[in-house]
């Protein structure tokens, strides 16, 4: 495809809130870019199935409509699309660089809407990087948009709702699941019920779920963790403890899936250099943003959950509300339509926080799971970084995330800390009897996805090198 | 039993594919990263500093776990849509 070079806005990440954004934006005559990796719109909530794959019928899972809807729309409101480009940069001015297949290539824009939502929040555990042992929201995709089950025998651990939606399409997809190990207790959900009824269709969903799990009698191990995980060639012995009690119990499964909640997406408004703040209920470290969801710079907007996890019926709104403000800023709409339309968004936009809040609740980290991080336990994945060589490092003087870095190399591996940082910057608060907040956060650097160096380079004859004359001597 | 699900979509034509030169039978177009899952192909590759064998986990693009060299190019193979004859190589990356 030949893109142009220029656009007034650039909107990366084509998820629920980030489409919604750039149809506002386009509605309003801006010339729109769109970027994802993924193949098609949808982000991960509402992901793309494989292009080779046919419909068998006219039954359809509602996630699948969704994003048919999400493309179908993008397509309508002549919005360009980037799909398959990863964006490995983004610098000043705007300058969005982006690789795909086979080569790299670089849009400007005035105007960036970040909206690349969030990953995994996963508390380490003793085996936790044994192939095999997978994301819960890893699991939400493998089923819902690709189709397949992990194995015959699963067990699910962790919190939150997602617990409950990933044990509900496998046993609907005809799989077993073995356990579900909640770090919640019972009380925990019943105590949420009155806020999650707030919003009335996840609620019905959540109900179905339920049912679903009950009817099957599935096991739950409520107030439990996972203490071990070890792998025998295609088993995982999986020990269960007690957070409260401390009683271990041990169960054989093949894929383990875990996950403790969502973390926002900061790796762009870090690279810029935004400010950010800290709210561990809105899932960590996210941009500074205003009620309209400006960033602390002029021209970036975040919206989504990466903005602060709400949830995908929120997301919506919020990239109507990012674009409006866009809209806004850019003399494109007037005081009062931009009054008028904001109030009924921030209106809805509150009455979903309720139900947001009872999830993040739901979601929250114990400190048990926190404690149950041996001195030997791997942190960061990607450097084989244990709880041990970064209490070295703090016993050695470290103070802060980006000195850890340096004298660990925690973090600087090809995932640039996105799976690690949560966990290690509560190790190290624990440690040095210090507020989260105090700690900081990664610096972020280029690149924040790892590029393949023949496409950075790309394709170019020989005469197209541009030749600088030597310097006179 | 069968781990793909077939309640809503139809797979496109069998293919085969060379997972360090043994033939592996799937669909076209499927996840790679899923494919060598389900096939029970789960250690991908070796942990830089401890050679710990490492796989697929957030199948989204962010963990950078599931890299495998495909034609002497690591790729993440939760972003590979599969494709006939694919040539894939897992293990110790750096020696291969």
């Amino acid at each position: 495809m030949n893109y142009k070079i220029k656009y007034d806005v650039i909107v990366i990440g084509a998820g629920p809130s980030g489409v919604s954004a750039a149809i506002n934006c386009a509605q309003k005559g801006l010339q729109v870019l769109i970027v994802d990796s993924s193949h098609n719109a949808g982000g991960q909530i509402y992901r793309a199935p494989p292009k080779s794959y046919k419909h068998n019928s006219e039954k359809k899972l509602q996630e699948n409509k969704t994003q048919e809807y999400l493309s179908r729309e993008i397509e309508k409101n002549n919005i360009f699309t980037a799909y398959n480009h990863t964006v490995w940069q983004v610098s000043p001015g705007f300058k969005v660089d982006a690789f795909n297949d086979i080569s790299t290539i670089q849009w400007h824009a005035k105007n960036i809407i970040v909206a690349t939502g969030t990953y995994e929040k996963i508390i380490p555990f003793d085996g936790w990087t044994n192939p095999g042992i997978i994301g819960l929201a890893a699991c939400t995709v493998m089923l819902k948009s690709h189709h397949f089950i992990p194995s015959k025998k699963i067990i699910l651990a962790g919190n939150g709702p997602l617990l409950m939606l990933v044990a509900y399409y496998i046993i609907e997809f005809g799989g077993e699941v073995e356990a579900i190990i909640d770090t919640s207790s019972k009380f925990d959900w019943i105590k949420s019920t009155l806020s999650l009824i707030s919003n009335p269709k996840n609620f019905k969903d959540g109900i179905r779920w339920l049912a679903k799990i009950l009817f099957n009698k599935v096991p739950i191990y409520s107030n439990s963790m996972i203490a071990k995980a070890t792998q025998y060639n295609e088993y995982i012995n999986v020990k269960i403890q007690n957070i409260n009690t401390g009683k271990q119990e041990s169960l054989v499964t093949g894929t383990l899936a875990v996950g403790h909640g969502l973390i926002p997406s900061t790796d762009i408004t870090r690279l810029l250099g935004a400010k950010h703040i800290y709210n561990e209920s809105k899932g960590g470290w996210i941009a500074k943003i205003d009620d309209y969801l400006r960033s602390s710079l002029d021209g970036l907007y975040v919206t989504g959950d990466g903005a602060g996890i709400s949830g995908a019926i929120a997301a919506k709104d919020k990239g109507l509300l990012a674009s409006l403000a866009l809209l806004y800023d850019e003399k494109i709409i007037k005081e009062k339509e931009f009054k008028i339309k904001t109030k009924k968004i921030v209106k809805r936009l509150n009455k979903y926080e309720l139900f947001a809040k009872a999830i993040a609740k739901l979601n929250s980290t114990p400190p048990q799971l926190l404690n149950n991080i041996k001195e030997e336990t791997i942190l960061c994945r990607c450097e084989d970084i244990t709880k041990k060589d970064i209490l070295k490092a703090i016993d050695n003087g470290a103070k802060d995330l980006n000195q850890l870095k340096s004298w660990t190399r925690f973090g600087m591996g090809p995932c640039q800390g996105r799976t690690c940082q949560y966990s290690v910057a509560k190790v190290v608060a624990e440690e040095l009897k210090r507020k989260v907040d105090d700690i900081g956060y990664l610096t972020g650097r280029s690149p924040i996805r790892p590029v393949p160096l023949d496409r950075a380079i790309g394709e170019f004859d020989y005469n197209e090198i541009t030749k600088i004359e030597a310097a006179p001597l | 039993m069968n781990l793909r699900v077939s309640n809503y979509f139809k797979r496109s034509k069998k293919i085969e594919i060379f997972v360090n030169n043994e033939s592996l039978e799937a669909y076209e177009g499927e996840c790679l990263a899923l494919v060598l899952y389900i096939n029970n192909i789960k250690n991908l590759r070796l942990s830089p500093k401890n050679k710990d064998g490492r796989g697929m986990f957030c199948l989204m693009g962010s963990c950078q776990e599931c890299v495998v060299l495909i034609d002497g190019m690591k790729v993440t193979s939760c972003n590979v849509f599969i494709k006939e004859g694919m040539n894939i190589k897992i293990g110790d990356l750096d020696e291969l």
